[in-house]
């Protein structure tokens, strides 16, 4: 085969998506559950995180703003102390009684200015920084009138206490309380923008919730659609395989029986004559009865895979044991067909583990098929080699059969290894069959821990080709003779 | 009236001078070492820290104490703290500074402030501390409290070039009034 036809050529391995959609259809609800219990543990992580978040969010409010206002609220609070008291000290004439006032107000602007480094220490925002700085230079400014003031009415001199405390010590003191209040402004804008990012926060989580709620009710029921329309199709599609199974099967056991019957009734009716004609008709109805034997043996193993029920022995075999078997079998199929069936297996073969008779069934069918479809070309190809790059560590054997006969179309490539699937080129052409030659094959195949592979071009011809791992050293026999005692495993 | 005003005003030195000598002789009689005898027993005079003033002679000091000098050399008015009539500290004062008895420096300062010599007059507080604290919020106070008493709130100015803690230093506290 040159590079040009293997390119053109598509190989039709079992594909990944074909198996995901094998398990799906085996295992739909539980899948169907998987899904919608992955989707709810994604909403449940995303509710807790949001939910976190704005607890979080909450906690910073409170500290921020309501701690905040409160710490404000006594900032408020000791400054106008810090006046009463120093006012206080104008109303007595005792110098002692002055001194315990004096004492009153610095403890209270004390507190203030601690408070206020305390604020500025808190700040992270330039807004709040710049208020907290301005706070703290007006509160200084007014300390040093209050200083003054006080140091008058300690001194007894009360009129230039009240005159220097109205023309200064009033205005500084109301800049003071302009940037507390301005300082109780920016809490009130950042709770609000807080509680505001709370409030958006909630919302996201709700219409997320909602969101992925609305999509998990619209996937499961879509999903319960799917299933139940691939239900239906596939029971429909099974039905009409299974129909259409019976129609080949009755076509392929009414023909040997048509010959059968007409040739007993040719023997009852004496109408044969003489010993060569009876022999003749002998042949005939033991050929036509071994055939539907064949058939009704295939159909039988075919579903003894399929439910499981095989038992293959395994052993080392010859390659060329497998090959000589299969066309043993089929040579009278070949020869009255009139095709020459080339034969090459690379001398010096390894053995390969499998079922003897499991392994030529498997090879007959593909030579069978060579020889049902191969048209005016009546040629078929049985190659045997050693495959190098293969997937087993220890060597791989290929057994391959090719044919030269009408091909097999792309879209039919992905359909052939389905149970009972007749392409409709091979209907039409009135190619009778059963569908169950090639997925038994793979089965087989897929059983004795190999692969069938197929590469083909419409009009061109065909290449099946069996990939079977070559039996470990320790598995291999000693002598010729052993050949078929050794029987290793049983599946 | 000027008269007897001056009559009273010589017995009473008579009778502070008697009280020095006698004061003097009770020191120099070789009486046991007490606490006011120890530097922490002397008396310190306190002014506020912003006071640019760091020494004071006695005489300087008994023109201030005696209402003579109204403002400090940076311009700020002097107020004078005195504590309550009967305390060791103001005895004490009167006594090392001023030269004269209780009764004389009340006289004075009735005097001064009638004739108008006197330009202060003193402000009384119950207790060192509260002298301490007023001195405190008060740049141009000066007063006075024992020794034991300063603390960083208030400046101790040198008399006579000395502090006390130095052995040389005048203003000593001294026994009550009773001995």
């Amino acid at each position: 085969m040159s590079e040009r036809d293997k390119d053109v050529m598509q190989p039709a391995p079992v594909q990944p998506g074909d198996r995901a959609l094998s398990v799906f259809s085996r295992y739909p609800s539980a899948l169907l559950l998987l899904v919608v219990f992955g989707v709810e543990v994604g909403v449940g992580m995303f509710v807790i995180r949001d939910l976190r978040a704005a607890s979080v969010e909450a906690q910073q409010m409170y500290a921020r703003s309501v701690l905040g206002l409160r710490q404000i609220g006594e900032l408020q609070y000791q400054a106008q102390e810090t006046r009463r008291s120093t006012l206080y000290a104008l109303t007595t004439n005792d110098s002692n009684l002055q001194v315990a006032y004096a004492d009153q107000s610095r403890e209270a602007d004390r507190r203030v200015t601690e408070g206020i480094t305390a604020y500025l220490q808190q700040a992270r925002m330039p807004n709040e920084i710049e208020v907290g700085r301005g706070l703290q230079r007006d509160w200084f400014s007014y300390l040093k009138v209050r200083d003054e003031v006080l140091a008058s009415i300690l001194e007894g001199s009360t009129k230039e206490a009240v005159d220097m405390d109205l023309s200064g010590g009033v205005p500084s003191f109301e800049r003071v309380r302009q940037d507390l209040e301005e300082i109780k402004r920016l809490y009130d804008v950042q709770a609000s923008e807080q509680l505001a990012r709370v409030s958006a926060s909630s919302r996201r989580s709700i219409v997320r919730l909602v969101g992925v709620l609305c999509f998990t009710l619209i996937f499961a029921t879509f999903s319960v659609w799917a299933i139940q329309k691939s239900r239906m199709i596939g029971a429909v599609q099974l039905a009409k395989l299974q129909m259409d199974f019976v129609a080949s099967i009755s076509h392929e056991l009414r023909t040997p029986l048509a010959v059968i019957r007409s040739a007993a009734e040719n023997i009852a009716d004496g109408v044969v004559e003489g010993k060569d004609q009876l022999a003749k008709y002998g042949s005939m109805i033991r050929n036509q009865s071994r055939q539907m034997t064949d058939l009704v043996n295939q159909i039988l193993l075919f579903v003894s895979t399929r439910e499981r029920k095989s038992h293959y022995i395994f052993q080392p075999l010859q390659v060329s044991e497998i090959v000589n078997s299969a066309v043993e079998n089929t040579a009278e199929l070949a020869r009255e067909a009139g095709f020459v069936v080339e034969q090459h297996v690379e001398p010096d073969l390894p053995h390969v583990m499998g079922d003897r008779s499991a392994l030529s069934r498997c090879v007959q069918n593909l030579v069978g098929n060579a020889i049902k479809y191969s048209a005016q070309a009546r040629w078929v190809c049985i190659r045997a080699f050693r495959e190098k790059a293969g997937h087993h560590s220890h060597g791989e054997i290929v057994i391959s059969v090719q044919d030269r006969g009408i091909g097999i179309d792309k879209s039919d490539l992905l359909h052939i290894f389905e149970p009972f699937y007749r392409s409709p080129a091979v209907r039409d052409a009135q190619i009778h069959g059963t569908g169950l030659g090639l997925p038994l094959a793979r089965s087989i195949a897929e059983a004795m821990g190999g692969k069938l592979t197929v590469e083909s071009r419409l009009g061109a011809g065909s290449v099946f080709a069996l990939h079977l791992p070559s039996a470990k050293e320790k598995d291999r026999p000693v002598a010729a003779s052993s050949l078929g005692r050794d029987a290793v495993a049983r599946k | 009236m000027q008269r007897c005003l001056g009559r009273l005003v010589i017995i009473g030195m008579a009778v502070s001078g008697l009280l020095g000598v006698c004061n003097h002789s009770a020191r120099a009689g070789g009486a046991p070492p007490n606490e006011q005898d120890s530097p922490e027993g002397n008396l310190a005079i306190v002014v506020n820290t912003s006071n640019p003033v760091d020494t004071l002679s006695l005489p300087e000091l008994r023109k201030v104490f005696l209402g003579e000098r109204s403002h400090w050399p940076n311009g700020r008015r002097i107020t004078l703290v005195m504590m309550e009539p009967g305390q060791p500290e103001r005895r004490a004062l009167i006594r090392e500074v001023c030269q004269m008895n209780e009764s004389d420096f009340s006289r004075h300062f009735l005097h001064g402030v009638f004739t108008g010599e006197v330009f202060v007059s003193p402000k009384t507080l119950a207790s060192p501390v509260g002298v301490r604290k007023f001195v405190f919020n008060v740049p141009g106070a000066i007063g006075y409290v024992r020794a034991s008493e300063v603390d960083s709130s208030v400046k101790v100015i040198r008399v006579d070039g000395r502090l006390p803690a130095d052995k040389e230093y005048g203003l000593r506290i001294g026994p009550p009034a009773a001995h």
